[in-house]
């Protein structure tokens, strides 16, 4: 078995082991069942009038059918996801300092190298899961809700736009990996990743979002409108060049950081 | 045959602090040798550099006779540890914690965890996770992973932590046979300086930062201090006695009548002699030597630390 075949099978292991994938499925399943909500709510306009403000947002997404069911699961998972992806990515690498078991990583014959990329494939497993799950969920609760509109070329769209923030918030964790571990805390990850939420609110109001990475996979799901707007390919070369310093500043920080703990 | 340890001039410095100061080491294969120091002396900081878990400001450690480099590479196949706390990861049974551990290490052999489990007196925990495990089974599980591919070099520091006695008698037993058997070279930290003294070939004392004494066992049981403990029913009759005869005398704890100067030491007879002539015949007279700990207080000054 390779080293990194290695690393992958024992960071697979105490992943399953653990509750925190369950619990990032759990609250990453809450999206498409809001959407759903939503849904029924929009479905019947004198009982979304009766909601007050709940209506009010509601009829803030359109129509309800499948196409803007997809539009707001997607626009939730940019920005749910932010927060979720963000937490798997501070568990699967400050755990180790959490749990005193980074230096058991560190004088071994498999290269620290292929234990950070195991756990960065980890990550891009348990994230497309959770897209997978989200999308799974949203097919069965548009199909419950009866919602209009449904063809497969609608369906492909809607899921080609959720996978696509999904993917791209994937990109932008890859920072959190870095602070994780420098902080040696999941509260250094975790911060960032708020954060950088806050920013990508405030920038993108400002016009500005398509240059910034965090910002991205949600104006791509239309949160604010259409993503033309702000999104160009500047905005996939800014994304790029931060999931590339988020993996490479990781695989530094590991491979040449005085381990002191 | 290269030495099993070596480190030259070995400094790491953190800002201001100077937590290794030039440490030469080498250790031969085969040797049991303890690394002793008071807290915040440097030994972790030693030992996590010759892991290359951290990288020397200056100075050089090579270890099996290979270059500890940048990036940590070295000839870890080889080489087991337990660093400071033990650790593992809670929500694996002690089987799978090791499970992990064998396949990092690149262990084809799976019988070794098996193997490890049963040296290690943990047969009837393998499936319990890791976080319901006393203090103890912790250590051993820790102590199980360490010398999981029978390696040549084990550092090990602080071993016998929140083990019981039978447990240290049982780690230190393990420990002897695989330096003596399998001629497994054991580097050690350890703050329980009887058990030092029970297993150690050779010691070395850190303090500050700097490695103040490196001596064989044999040699320490040479230079360690010895004294003539006198006692007598009427000290301050036996102690002007002794006084009146030139000898420099001095109170042990307990009372009793030190006397450290060689023609005391060597003649315990003769002293015996004079008290009786003055009347104050001995109710002890022992010529005793200065335990590790006594020595190891001397030679650190108590119980003053070091910067780190």
């Amino acid at each position: 078995m390779s080293p990194f075949l290695a690393a992958l099978w024992a960071e697979g292991l105490k992943a399953r082991r653990s509750r925190v994938p369950p619990l990032t499925a759990a609250a990453i399943g809450i999206a498409p069942l809001m959407g759903g909500l939503f849904m029924v709510i929009l479905k019947d306009p004198e009982r979304a009038r009766s909601m007050g403000l709940l209506s009010q947002k509601a009829q803030l997404i359109g129509e309800a059918d499948w196409p803007s069911f997809f539009g707001l699961i997607g626009q939730a998972m940019a920005v749910g996801g932010g927060i979720v992806f963000a937490f798997a990515a501070a568990w699967l690498f400050a755990r180790e300092f959490a749990d005193r078991t980074a230096k058991e990583l560190l004088a071994l014959p498999t290269p620290r190298g292929s234990i950070v990329a195991a756990k960065f494939a980890v990550l891009a497993i348990w994230t497309a899961g959770l897209t997978a799950l989200v999308l799974a969920l949203g097919f069965a609760v548009g199909g419950a809700v009866g919602l209009p509109g449904w063809s497969p070329a609608v369906a492909w769209r809607g899921a080609a736009a959720i996978a696509a923030a999904g993917g791209l918030t994937l990109a932008v964790t890859t920072p959190v990996a870095l602070l994780a571990s420098v902080g040696r805390s999941y509260l250094a990850g975790l911060g960032w990743a708020i954060l950088m939420i806050v920013f990508a609110q405030v920038l993108s109001a400002m016009g500005w979002g398509g240059y910034f990475p965090w910002a991205v996979p949600a104006l791509l799901a239309g949160v604010a409108g259409d993503p033309a707007e702000q999104v160009g390919p500047h905005s996939y070369v800014v994304i790029a060049f931060v999931s590339a310093v988020g993996v490479a500043g990781t695989l530094a920080w590991w491979r040449r950081a005085d381990h002191t703990r | 045959m290269p030495l099993s340890i070596e480190t030259t001039a070995l400094t790491k410095r953190f800002g201001d602090v100077l937590a290794v100061d030039g440490v030469d080491l080498s250790v031969e294969r085969g040797e049991v040798y303890a690394f002793l120091g008071l807290n915040g002396a440097g030994k972790t900081t030693t030992i996590r550099m010759l892991l290359g878990m951290i990288r020397p400001t200056a100075g050089r450690v090579a270890v099996l006779g290979e270059p500890v480099g940048p990036a940590g590479r070295g000839p870890w196949g080889r080489v087991g540890h337990l660093v400071e706390t033990p650790a593992a990861y809670p929500e694996l049974t002690v089987r799978e914690n090791l499970e992990v551990a064998r396949r990092l290490l690149g262990l084809s052999d799976r019988g070794a965890v098996t193997r490890a489990i049963e040296r290690l007196g943990l047969a009837g925990y393998a499936d319990r996770r890791a976080r319901t495990l006393s203090l103890g089974n912790f250590q051993r599980l820790s102590l199980a992973r360490a010398l999981l591919h029978e390696p040549e070099l084990v550092v090990l520091d602080e071993p016998a932590n929140g083990l019981d006695p039978a447990g240290v008698v049982e780690v230190r037993e393990l420990l002897l046979s695989l330096a003596r058997e399998r001629g497994t070279t054991v580097f050690m930290s350890s703050h329980v300086l009887a058990e030092v003294d029970r297993l150690a070939t050779r010691i070395g004392i850190i303090h500050a930062g700097r490695l103040i004494e490196e001596v064989d066992a044999e040699e320490l049981e040479r230079r360690r201090a010895r004294s003539l403990v006198v006692d007598a029913r009427d000290r301050p009759a036996a102690r002007a006695a002794l006084e009146g005869a030139g000898f420099g005398v001095a109170l042990a704890a307990d009372g009793a009548l030190v006397l450290g100067e060689p023609r005391a030491i060597e003649a315990p007879d003769e002293v015996a002699r004079l008290l009786v002539a003055a009347g104050v015949p001995p109710t002890r007279l022992a010529v005793e030597q200065e335990d590790l700990e006594a020595h190891f207080l001397r030679l650190t000054g108590g119980l003053t630390t070091g910067p780190a």
